[in-house]
């Protein structure tokens, strides 16, 4: 399993160097590669909506940010995206790390899980699921291509069909 | 009480083409008033509570200039967690502003918690910020704005303004905005 690696190498041959998050076990493998590269920059957010507000301020300045975060955080950040980013034309990655779909234990998790793409959808935001390792380089670097030539964010989705979930009951 | 547009005024006359990020509600209106040519000013019509993030991310990746945040108390108290992390990071070319009338004045005047117990000043050294201050008159404001400008930060200045109203409008299309606010950024 080198999702992780392989994720970290994209963001920085795409001159992605500032990383804003909050944390969860897929997000922490992430992490625990990119850490070992004083390339990166890291922001730990309190909230995802931060995150947004963050990176426009960043990209104001020429560097490029990503965000990382859980499904449910998609939630936190909606109105921010809708106000700020869309119409700004802010250009970013939100590297969303799928709970509610194949595996999940906490029913508290599925409805958010579920809607997911379809708030996505609703913001107009273009969206790609990686499923299996092989893809993942494609569709990434894909949706960075697409963020910048549209000056939007794009969201890519990491499924627990890539990266496990928790074994919990 | 500290009069706003006169306070703006003044704190753009002692700065040259540092960025200044100008949150929804008043602030932008009364940075613009104070100074429509001015080039390195992004105004906000939306995102409320997002000024002091942006100043963040804009102060972390350009580490040589100061940058100013007008904010506003009722857009602070929406997203109070972001002085967790910018004390965090602790970017000492920050200098956040807020702008205290007690009330969300755009939309009436209905009293903040700022009117009741909160002190703005109090939860941001609990976030984190070692230096923050509150300003009561315009006299305060100009011998505070004088030790920000000159020392490093980050910077939380409260100031207790009054009501009034500027009638300046910025322009509404956000990717105009934008993209000025960009220019002057790589010009300056």
């Amino acid at each position: 399993m080198d999702w992780p690696r392989k994720i970290v190498s994209a963001l920085k041959a795409n001159d992605i160097c500032s990383i804003s998050f909050i944390p969860d076990a897929v997000i922490d493998r992430i992490l625990k590669v990119a850490e070992k590269d004083p390339y990166f920059h890291f922001t730990t957010l309190a909230r995802e909506e931060e995150g947004i507000g963050i990176i426009t301020g960043e990209y104001f300045a020429g560097r490029y940010g990503v965000l990382m975060m859980q499904s449910a955080g998609l939630g936190n950040c909606v109105n921010a995206l809708a106000s700020l980013a869309i119409p700004y034309q802010i250009p970013f990655i939100m590297l969303i790390s799928q709970r509610g779909e194949l595996g999940e234990f906490n029913a508290c998790h599925v409805v958010l899980g579920k809607a997911l793409r379809r708030i996505l959808e609703a913001l107009g935001i273009q969206h790609y699921t990686v499923n299996r390792e092989d893809e993942l380089e494609t569709i990434l670097n894909g949706a960075i291509k697409t963020a910048y030539t549209s000056d939007r964010p794009v969201a890519v989705i990491l499924s627990t069909a890539l990266v496990g979930w928790k074994d919990e009951k | 009480m500290i009069n706003r547009l006169e306070a703006t005024r003044y704190l753009v006359e002692q700065l040259s083409d540092e960025p200044i990020i100008a949150s929804c509600g008043n602030p932008k209106f009364d940075l613009f008033t104070a100074a429509e040519k001015r080039k390195a000013n992004f105004y906000m019509w939306n995102s409320m509570g997002m000024a002091s993030s942006i100043g963040l991310g804009l102060a972390m990746a350009c580490p040589g200039r100061k940058v100013i945040v007008l904010d506003g108390d009722g857009a602070i108290l929406m997203n109070l967690n972001s002085l967790t992390t910018a004390a965090s990071k602790a970017p000492p070319n920050l200098v956040h502003i807020i702008w205290d009338n007690a009330q969300y004045q755009i939309t009436g005047g209905q009293p903040t918690h700022t009117a009741g117990e909160a002190d703005i000043e109090a939860i941001a050294r609990g976030a984190g910020f070692k230096q923050a201050l509150t300003v009561n008159t315009f006299a305060a404001f100009k011998e505070a704005l004088s030790q920000i400008l000159s020392q490093s930060g980050p910077w939380i200045l409260v100031a207790r303004t009054d009501s009034s109203k500027a009638l300046g409008r910025p322009p509404k299309n956000p990717v105009y905005i934008k993209n000025q606010f960009m220019e002057a950024l790589r010009s300056a």
